[in-house]
């Protein structure tokens, strides 16, 4: 009798695919190749330290030799900038600094004859109050005539010449009430007590004129 | 005898997969993650030093230009020396009568008296110097006429680049030729120059 001969050559375990790869011995080459591109990886990174150790070491020792050159910089810029502050504080003063002599002298030219006056005042500004740091503060005072005079034409006359130059740069003319500022002020122009020897009663005269004021500012 | 390599069974794959991982993950946490975190530690470290040595750099490069500017700067601070008021053995009422004696004598003023007041200070604008200044005024009361104290403003003004007149009274007496006269001037002096 003729009957065909099976045979079976594939072991059960080969039949699963029919792919030459199989997964159990690619499995492991591959954590094999993942533990080899660790060490790779690894070697890279100490390459990399030490290279940048290398760069730091260099650095540092052109740092140490810049030291002493360096420090001498940082005392001259610390110097330039006490200087600066310095010379900010005088400055600021210099600006400040107020000529007021060609407007006294000026004073006595225009000076009507008929006006006497008994005194000529310009007191000392208030003491200003200041923070540090600070952005300046302005100084004021008055400047006040008091006199006497045997009639009020005289003293518009001086009045009116006080309102030109020189006196410009002293005082300051200027009518704002609203504001409280008010430059010349009468403040008083009355009759006078009468005195021995004198004919006719004089007037007394009282004006004040705010003074330009004095900036202590940058 | 030849040696025959048999690929593994499913078990033996495991397990040496499985051992390879191990190996690796321990591979990679114990050695790779701290040598990134020294690496990067190191990169810090060493950009760290460059901005330093630019900054070095750089400010050695400014020198000539700081040395020209300090120089211009000296020059212009020492000048100031000159209208500064400097106590005369502690006093700065000496000092200004050393100064203003003579001129006040050439004008014509007499019994002239000299008094110190209480300084006033400068703005401090930004940062405070090491040496700072203040205004010191100076009271002095004589007897002449207006014209000779308008005399003394002037010659003052005229000699001290500096001083400042701040305050003035002249009050008339019997004579006309003798006024009560008080004037306030004002000096830049060093902080802390009077104790």
């Amino acid at each position: 009798m003729k009957a065909p001969l099976h045979l079976n050559l594939l072991r059960p375990s080969e039949r699963v695919s029919s792919s030459p790869v199989r997964f159990r011995v690619m499995a492991p080459i591959f954590a094999l190749f993942a533990c080899v591109g660790l060490v790779i990886w690894w070697a890279i990174l100490v390459g990399q330290l030490m290279l940048t150790k290398s760069m730091s070491g260099r650095i540092d020792q052109e740092l140490v030799q810049q030291t002493n050159p360096h420090q001498e910089i940082i005392e001259l810029m610390a110097e330039a900038n006490e200087l600066d502050a310095q010379l900010e504080q005088l400055d600021c003063y210099r600006k400040s600094v107020r000529r007021v002599g060609s407007a006294l002298g000026a004073l006595a030219e225009v000076m009507p004859p008929q006006v006497q006056l008994v005194t000529l005042s310009m007191p000392p500004p208030a003491l200003p109050e200041i923070a540090e740091p600070s952005t300046g503060y302005v100084e004021r005072t008055t400047f006040s005539l008091v006199g006497r005079t045997p009639q009020e034409q005289p003293v518009l006359m001086l009045m009116r010449s006080l309102t030109a130059e020189p006196f410009t740069n002293l005082l300051e003319v200027c009518q704002h009430p609203e504001e409280g500022i008010v430059s010349p002020r009468v403040k008083a122009f009355k009759q006078d007590l009468p005195k021995k020897g004198e004919e006719q009663r004089k007037l007394v005269f009282d004006i004040e004129y705010l003074v330009q004021e004095r900036r202590f500012t940058p | 005898m030849k040696l025959q390599l048999r690929p593994p069974d499913t078990r033996q794959s495991l397990l040496l997969t499985l051992a390879f991982g191990v190996v690796g993950a321990a591979f990679y946490f114990g050695v790779i993650e701290p040598a990134d975190l020294n690496l990067t530690a190191a990169h810090a470290v060493l950009e760290e030093q460059i901005v330093r040595q630019r900054t070095v750099l750089d400010d050695l490069a400014q020198k000539e230009i700081i040395l020209r500017g300090l120089n211009e700067k000296s020059v212009r601070r020492a000048a100031y020396d000159v209208g500064l008021m400097t106590p005369l053995l502690e006093s700065t009422a000496m000092r200004a009568k050393a100064l203003i004696d003579p001129l006040a004598t050439g004008c014509g003023l007499i019994n002239l008296e000299y008094e110190a007041q209480e300084p006033v200070a400068l703005p401090v604008f930004g940062l405070a110097a090491q040496e700072q200044f203040v205004r010191e005024p100076i009271r002095i009361t004589c007897r002449g006429s207006y014209q000779a104290a308008v005399s003394l403003v002037r010659c003052v003004e005229k000699r001290f680049e500096l001083v400042s007149l701040t305050a003035l009274s002249v009050t008339a007496t019997a004579d006309p030729e003798l006024q009560q006269i008080t004037f306030v001037f004002e000096w830049p002096m060093k902080k802390g120059a009077v104790r």
